[in-house]
């Protein structure tokens, strides 16, 4: 077990910089996740704690001891990779044995640690297959069981959900989530995916073009959304933004005009949730011209003189069709206001309609 | 609708049904059975020589070259093989198939053996056994042309054999051991002109080596290796490598990274996790690369005709080259035929047994 710091860690590929500069603290058994989209440098953040890529810069440090020198294999980091790198030329026991082949490991002591590891991840009947005989889902288990039998002290998985099907998906979320808070092992999990992250973390970073942009719980990151790029990455279906111009309390968004407090001045973007917009009578006109039916919920996209607004409505009391023409209001409490330039959160700025005679 | 009609209406779309299968079965064994024959149609005027050193081999005196045994050989061979496709377009079993086949082949041998197996022979092979197989009749032949000439004396087959065996099996071995690491480094590490290097390297496996002969002959000479088998090794080494390097790259191209990144967190070293895990993903390359570089050094002879003098140091194919040679002074073609036959085995056993792997060389190797 485990505590993790970056203390000013910095990333370049030749020339070009991935990471300008981490500062990030892990506790001892936390989970945390490293959420962003595509490409802004999560594996190479993991990557760095494996011991696989050396930072250019900066210190890591486990359990306050600096480690950026220290090998890969000396580091006691468990990984499970997005392609789950499964030895083909081994069987799954074989597989999970590997790391124990290098400790001098007594050949009794391996064979029991392997099927111990093997049933709880509950691929106990498979140790003798191939990987190529194995689904996707037990190819994940075996790289989670291999990652899990020398009882590391950190354990890495580098979007270990994204190539399995939704069901599976599901299923394996709890059970990853249920043998961490099992076994207390401080983890990392990279993902692109909200709700994986929102799930399974205690702590969610989130992660833009190699800056962390939010360090916070699942909750901080919906509500309180530190910056624009949060707000539009986390919550499902996106958050609506609106570009405007604030004075004197007063915002001009498209064609409407919303009065705005919290000191908010000059240009700023709105968002608005759309589970916290609703139709009413009176409001902001919309027309509806989009109907997804999500399940419990559906979500119309309507057309409005702030511009096409996502707004969200429980399907038991759906009253819209498409085409029809009504009229919107929102959640004033849950309206969030950002600075233009720096995209930054104007903590307490809200936004409300302007009441009638004012 | 088969299904739901009448037990009548049922039995009958079950009829059509079985109809369209066999129909189905029978398209696809005409396909087969045609392009069988367009192949081998193709490879006639390659076979049919190959063909003639076989029936030479085993049935020709010293009377000289004839057909006396081909023509009739594939008389009957022919219309067996004929036979045994069209049995396979019409049997409707798998069982079916194999009871023809066999029938057809028992009649095709005992035809062969009655009509030609008091031809045949293992005479014409007596080189194998005696190195001074034909001392006897060249010298007689020798003498009366020219008196005082004395034939080049031949070293035991087995020389030559041993020699090539040693020349291909040492290139083999230390062109696999360098292209395997160079290969890996060259496909996992970026380093400076890594672009120009691989360009210049098939570059140079497309000159012809011929112009290199004298070079190399002058290079093999300073450092005293002419006439030593090593210094053969040296130079099919160097000729083969680049190419045996670019191969092998491909082949490690197509090894994922993350496992080599998990052997490493698993515990391995660089070395270890090259050897343990990367090295098993790529064997069928380093098959692939062995079988070409040993049937290179076997078959090599401009350089060892250049470059070996003494008859100890012989290979198969200077040894072949030379009985071949003989026949300007009546040496007969059975034994000729006999020793090509003898020489080629290897090669063709080698590359039967290793076909699966050579057929994957294409798909590792084409990524630059
Ligand atoms: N070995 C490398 N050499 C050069 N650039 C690299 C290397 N590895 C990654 N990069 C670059 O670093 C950036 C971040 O890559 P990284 O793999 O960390 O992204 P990611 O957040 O994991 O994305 P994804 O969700 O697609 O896996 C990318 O722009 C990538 O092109
Ligand atoms: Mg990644």
């Amino acid at each position: 077990m485990a505590t993790i710091e970056f203390r000013g860690i910095n990333k370049k590929f030749g020339d070009e910089t991935i990471i300008p500069e981490m500062n990030l603290k892990i506790d001892d058994g936390e989970f945390v996740a490293l959420l962003g989209p595509s490409g802004c440098g999560k594996s190479t953040t993991l990557f760095m704690l494996a011991g696989i890529y050396l930072p250019t810069d900066g210190e890591l440090l486990f359990d306050g001891a600096r480690v950026n020198e220290v090998e890969a294999r000396d580091r006691n980091v468990g990984i499970v990779f997005q392609s789950y790198a499964l030895y083909p030329h081994m069987t799954v026991a074989k597989n999970i044995a590997f790391p124990l082949r290098f400790k001098k490991t007594p050949e009794a002591e391996i064979n029991r640690r392997v099927k111990e590891a093997a049933e709880l991840v509950r691929v106990g009947e498979l140790l003798e297959r191939r990987p190529e005989q194995l689904s996707g889902g037990q190819q994940q288990r075996v790289a989670l069981a291999r990652a899990l039998v020398k009882d590391p002290a950190l354990l890495l998985l580098d979007e270990p959900l994204s190539n399995l099907d939704a069901t599976l998906r599901l299923a394996m979320r709890t059970e990853i989530k249920a043998l961490q808070e099992r076994l207390k092992v401080t983890t990392v999990l990279v993902t692109h995916d909200q709700i994986e992250a929102t799930t399974m973390a205690d702590r969610i970073v989130c992660m833009h073009a190699g800056k962390i942009e939010q360090i916070g719980t699942p909750d901080d990151l919906y509500k309180r959304p530190a910056t624009r790029f949060v707000a539009e990455f986390v919550g499902s279906p996106p958050i609506n933004t609106f570009q405007g111009a604030a004075a004197d309390g007063v915002v001009e968004l498209g064609g409407a005009r919303l009065a705005i407090s919290g000191g908010a001045n000059g240009p700023v973007y709105v968002g608005l949730r759309p589970e916290h917009l609703f139709f009413a009578d009176g409001g902001i006109p919309a027309k509806i011209v989009q109907h997804e039916p999500m399940g419990r919920e559906i979500l119309y996209v309507c057309d409005t003189p702030l511009g096409m607004v996502r707004i969200l409505e429980a399907a038991a009391t759906a009253s819209q069709s498409i085409g029809s023409e009504t009229h919107f209001g929102f959640d004033s409490a849950h309206s969030l206001v950002f600075e233009s330039a720096s995209e930054n959160l104007i903590g307490n700025a809200r936004v409300s309609a302007i009441e009638s005679g004012s | 609708m088969p299904g739901n009609g009448t037990p009548a209406e049922g039995n009958n779309a079950q009829k059509h049904w079985n109809l369209l299968a066999s129909k189905s079965r029978r398209n696809r064994r005409v396909k087969d059975a045609s392009l069988f024959a367009f192949l081998i149609a193709a490879s006639i005027p390659i076979i049919i020589p190959y063909f003639w050193l076989l029936t030479l081999a085993f049935s020709a005196g010293r009377e000289g070259v004839d057909t006396r045994v081909l023509w009739p050989s594939i008389f009957i061979l022919v219309p067996a093989v004929v036979l045994t496709w069209v049995w396979a377009t019409i049997a409707d079993t798998r069982r079916r198939a194999m009871t023809g086949w066999g029938v057809i082949w028992a009649v095709a041998i005992a035809v062969y053996a009655i009509f030609l197996g008091p031809e045949l022979h293992l005479y014409n092979f007596r080189f194998l056994l005696n190195p001074d197989f034909n001392a006897a009749y060249t010298d007689i032949v020798a003498a009366k042309d020219n008196p005082g000439f004395s034939v080049t004396s031949f070293p035991s087959v087995w020389t030559a054999f041993w020699n090539s065996l040693f020349i291909a099996g040492v290139s083999t071995v230390i062109v696999i051991f360098a292209a395997s690491l160079a290969g890996y480094y060259i496909s996992r590490f970026q380093y400076r002109f890594r672009e120009t290097s691989l360009a210049a390297m098939l570059v140079l496996h497309a000159f012809p080596t011929t112009v290199l002969l004298i070079p190399i002959f002058l290079v093999i000479w300073k450092i005293g290796l002419l006439d030593t088998l090593f210094g053969i090794v040296l130079v099919i080494v160097g000729i083969e490598l680049p190419f045996a390097v670019f191969i092998m790259k491909g082949f490690f191209d197509a090894v994922p990274w993350e496992i080599e990144m998990s052997a490493l967190t698993d515990g391995a070293t660089r070395r270890q996790a090259f050897y343990k895990v990367v090295l098993p993903q790529v064997t069928n390359g380093m098959i692939a690369v062995s079988v070409f570089v040993f049937i290179r050094g076997w078959e090599e002879f401009i350089f060892v005709l250049t470059l070996l003098a003494t008859n100890a140091k012989w290979t198969m194919s200077l040894y072949t080259f030379f009985v071949t040679e003989e026949t300007n002074l009546g040496i007969d073609y059975g034994v000729v035929s006999a020793v090509a036959v003898f020489y080629i085995m290897p090669s063709f056993l080698l590359y039967t047994i290793a076909q699966k792997y050579l057929l994957q060389m294409s798909v590792g190797g084409i990524k630059g």
